[in-house]
């Protein structure tokens, strides 16, 4: 069947069985493998994306649902140069990356909670990214990059 | 020493870009044209003798284009390091359920999958030891393999340390301790599912594109079973997703089955695990029965221990024998004693199979001695962590291998710092009088109760007694001068990519940012050994440093030679040399004029570790050069309606000598807090009759962000004089006390011991364990599907 929708900004036609995920479509139809499958129960969020506006498991939506909606993925996650943002440069900086795995989706995470929540404290941070599971971290520095992005944006206004 | 320029200064990990950018190519993002896909039948019994395999019937599958057994390698696929019990798909036998027999390559997944359930293979269940102390009963089933003496066959090996005699002295002692404990299995549960790409070469060769650990060790080991030379095999590391000593053997096998499936077929061979498949069919840490006596007198002066451990190495020996060497080595903690004995044995089980887990053997261990320790300080009448500090080692001690320590012990410092940090002292006042009023659960009032527990580390560093330790790296200025530099030790999330990074440049004398640190591959680097217990920061970091100094006398010459001058007269001004006359040359220039010089602009380094000695049978010597030494300190709020232990603080103090990249250092510690923290309260694998229990994330947890409190973490660096620049190590002992530290502070908040981990709601709630009963569903159902 045909799926419709807007990818990273820009509309997107794509022909793909319908009893496929959103991860799939986005991997294999599309070549956008920032989204990683991990655990493909929506257990551990590396396959975060946002939906309309919200944080989703795109291993748990079925590619036709993605219809219509407005889907952003780590690879439209950009600064205006095409570069890093504020977000990933903050990433880099409070030396939040290491094996990287879970990288992409905690970035996903960190943006979809900012869209909602511009000035989360550090729990709000903890409980938005209570669904993206890291294993090298502790969580410790990703949490400090998201902090300094929010702050860093507020200043900005 | 000198104004470090890079050193211990704020870094860019030098893979982070990518990683953040979400353009890192992890195998599974990698496709290649014609790639086939490829899958495994593995054993849904836990011991079995195989009676019938014929994979014809899969050859006829639409799509599938290759299928092969233990038939396909020489010897059957025998592998094993330091012993060789496990082949690459199993051969005549199988002994865990979710074992590899066979492997089929397909155009698709579905026609792999296809592939694999059209192969006919009859299994004969073979009765299993599922209870590690049946093990070594005379009526055992045999798992091992055939002995060439007259143990038994499912005994592994046996470590030993000995220092006098324990139980004499243990007799002696007015204050005495003889409890058990126990540690359960734990998952790595890297991110990342294992996978592996092979790539077959036009000269008959397969390049093997492997998230392995150690890269030489799989070429070896390929070279070996796939009976090509070694020039033939190459193995390249892509970014790795997560290790944690748990992408070794299970990636070699998968490393064998595409590489074979590759020449067999032709084509570009991937193989991808699912989540159930990774957590059935990879290796785990081993769980342990501890056995602890411990003598002091009443003033509190540690005198005797004495510590039995029995691990279960599951079906094959895998690293268990060196797990179990840590294992002995560590058991005592890092403490002073008249007399101390340790025996440290591993079985073989039909319980999955264990190997290499962050820690080795020493988190097993440290989990039972820092909880006995603590009960003794509470029986002398002492503070756990003024008992502590009592007793630990410092420098000029001996230790109970009979070492003695020179220099680099920072611990009483490590435990004076987490005193401070964590204000231990009116803590431990405030909660006991807190706790003693509501001495039982359920009884109105507090229905959450607070504690604060402490345990202290050792750790040796690198390889000590297991292994010859040394490392090779080479640098080379490149045409458009950058510099490109090589490790044979791995970057698999760690951060030694960086480090290595920032070593050459300090010792180059040039920006981090020209320095292009090049991905693992056994074409290009230098074997180093196998990128195992946290040794690449030192033994890495040395070779790079050495390869570094060794390009940097090259330079010097022509620089001087360039400027007219002495080499003992030059200067360095950022990059730029400077001569006599003060006029500053361009790094680039001078490498241009030792081109013109015609000087090789290349080095290599290699270091090798100081020999030490270790005596197997005596049980004493010397068994690493350096430790590093830690302690931290683990805040609780215990539910005492429903045993829910939420960890609210975490002070957590180590020397791992010199900090060489401070966010990666940090990271590090932070992330092994965090897997001690799930070891100590949630991550629980429970085997039934041979069957996983736990498949998946949402019946096998790990913690997330709000499990975790805020860290504190603070390094005590204590330089060791063999290390690059003073450094030791981070990565393993990062986890290793965090999970008695909690315990601690579980029995400071509650008053009762949980001396098995988990620490569940019911262990901490009711005592025991509720039987839960098991099944076999989890498990088939996880190895039917893709």
């Amino acid at each position: 069947m045909l799926i419709e929708f807007t990818l990273n900004h820009k509309p997107v036609a794509v022909e793909a069985p319908p009893n496929i995920t959103l991860l799939t479509l986005l991997r294999d139809y599309l070549n956008l493998t920032g989204a990683k499958e991990g655990c493909a129960v929506g257990e551990c969020g590396a396959c975060s994306v946002i939906m309309d506006g919200r944080l989703v498991n795109s291993c748990l939506v079925l590619a036709p649902q993605a219809g219509g909606s407005e889907i952003v993925t780590i690879e439209g996650i950009r600064g205006p140069d095409g570069g890093p943002n504020d977000m990933q440069e903050n990433f880099i900086t409070y030396g939040a990356v290491q094996c990287g795995i879970c990288i992409p989706g905690m970035v996903v995470a960190g943006e979809a909670l900012l869209m909602h929540t511009p000035n989360p404290t550090r729990p709000e941070i903890r409980t938005a990214l209570a669904g993206n599971l890291c294993r090298c971290t502790g969580y410790q520095q990703i949490v400090d990059a998201i902090e300094a992005t929010a702050r860093g944006r507020q200043v900005d206004k | 020493m000198t104004e470090l320029t890079y050193i211990g200064k704020p870094a860019r990990r030098v893979d982070a870009l990518e990683k953040v950018l979400g353009t890192a190519k992890y195998i599974a993002d990698r496709k290649l044209p014609g790639m086939l896909h490829a899958h495994c039948l593995r054993s849904d019994v836990p011991h079995a003798t195989i009676k019938r395999l014929d994979v014809s019937p899969a050859l006829k599958v639409p799509g599938v284009r290759g299928v092969i057994t233990s038939e396909d390698y020489f010897e059957h696929g025998l592998y094993g390091f330091p012993v060789k019990d496990k082949y690459m798909l199993a051969y005549q036998k199988v002994r865990y359920v979710g074992e590899a027999i066979a492997a089929v390559a397909a155009d698709t997944p579905e026609a792999a999958l296809a592939g694999v359930r059209a192969i006919i293979c009859e299994l004969e269940p073979l009765p299993g030891i599922f209870d590690m102390e049946q093990s070594l009963d005379p009526g055992a089933p045999q798992i091992g393999p055939d002995r060439p003496d007259d143990k038994h066959p499912n005994f592994l090996d046996k470590l030993i340390v000995r220092k006098g005699d324990p139980l004499a002295e243990w007799a002696q002692c007015p204050v005495k301790l003889e409890e058990r404990y126990t540690v359960g299995p734990q998952e790595h549960a890297y991110i990342e599912p294992e996978g592996v790409l092979a790539v077959p070469t036009r000269e008959g060769g397969v390049v093997v594109y492997a998230p392995n650990q150690s890269p030489f060790v799989n070429h070896g080991t390929l070279a070996l079973v796939l009976d090509l030379p070694h020039n033939l095999v190459r193995v390249i590391q892509p970014p790795v997703g997560g290790s944690f000593g748990g992408k070794d053997d299970v990636i070699y096998e998968s490393s064998a089955q595409a590489a074979k499936l590759a020449l067999v077929t032709g084509k570009p061979v991937r193989m991808v695990f699912s989540r159930e498949e990774s957590l059935i069919a990879s290796y785990k840490r081993d769980p342990m029965h501890m056995r602890i006596w411990l003598g002091a007198d009443a003033d509190g002066t540690l005198r005797a221990c004495k510590f039995d451990g029995l691990m279960d190495s599951g079906a094959y020996a895998s690293e268990s024998p060196f797990t179990a060497w840590r294992a002995s080595i560590h058991a005592m903690g890092a403490y002073r004693y008249a007399a101390c004995d340790v025996d440290i044995t591993a079985v073989y089980t039909n319980n999955g199979y264990y190997g290499a887990f962050r820690g080795f053997g020493n988190t097993e261990v440290c989990s039972g001695i820092e909880q006995a320790i603590d009960e003794m300080a509470y029986k002398v009448g002492m503070d756990p962590l003024e008992f502590r500090l009592k007793n630990c080692l410092r420098v000029g001690d001996e230790t109970a291998h009979g070492q003695t320590l020179t220099e680099s012990v920072g611990l009483t410092d490590c435990i004076n710092t987490v005193r401070r940090l964590s204000d231990w002292d009116r803590k431990r006042a405030e909660y006991a009088t807190r706790n003693t009023q509501h001495a039982m659960p359920g009884t109105a009032g507090h229905a959450v109760r607070r504690g604060i527990g402490v345990a202290a580390l050792y750790h040796g560093t690198s390889l000590g007694a297991e292994g010859h330790d040394y490392a090779g790296s080479t640098i080379a200025v490149e045409q458009n001068n950058s510099v490109d530099i090589t490790s044979g030790l791995t970057d698999y999330g760690t951060g030694s990519r960086t480090v290595f990074t920032l070593i050459a440049a300090e010792e180059l004398g040039v920006r981090p940012e020209r320095i292009h640190m090049q991905r693992p591959d056994t074409d290009t680097a230098v074997e180093s050994g196998p990128t195992v217990a946290s040794r690449a920061t030192m033994l890495g970091g040395n070779a790079m440093r050495v390869a570094a100094m060794n390009l940097r006398q090259t330079l010097d010459y022509a620089a001087a030679d360039l400027l007219g001058c002495e080499l003992h007269q030059l200067l360095r001004h950022g990059e730029d040399y400077v001569g006599p006359s003060e006029e500053p040359v361009a790094w680039e220039k001078v490498a241009d004029h030792a081109r013109a010089m015609g000087l090789a602009l290349s080095a290599q380094g290699k270091w090798t570790a100081p020999r030490i000695n270790w005596d197997h049978h005596a049980g004493r010597g010397t068994p690493y050069m350096a430790y590093h030494f830690a302690a931290q300190v683990a805040e609780v709020a215990v539910d005492m309606g429903t045993g829910n232990v939420q960890v609210v603080g975490f002070w957590a103090a180590h020397d791992p000598g010199k900090v060489i990249f401070p966010q990666g250092a940090y990271g590090q510690l932070y992330g092994g807090i965090a897997q001690g923290l799930g070891y100590a309260l949630m991550e629980q694998m429970t085997f039934s009759n041979g069957y996983l229990q736990e498949t998946n994330f949402e019946s096998y947890l790990i913690p997330t962000s709000v499990d975790v409190p805020e860290l504190v973490g603070t390094f005590v660096e204590a330089p060791f004089s063999h290390g690059p620049y003073g450094a030791k190590n981070i990565a393993e002992p990062s986890m290793v006390p965090t999970a008695p530290a909690i315990l601690n502070a579980i029995y400071h908040a509650t008053g009762k011991r949980v001396r098995d981990l988990p620490a569940n709601l019911e262990r901490v709630l009711l005592g025991k364990d509720l039987t839960k009963g098991g099944s076999a569903k989890a498990c088939k159902l996880g190895l039917k599907t893709a």
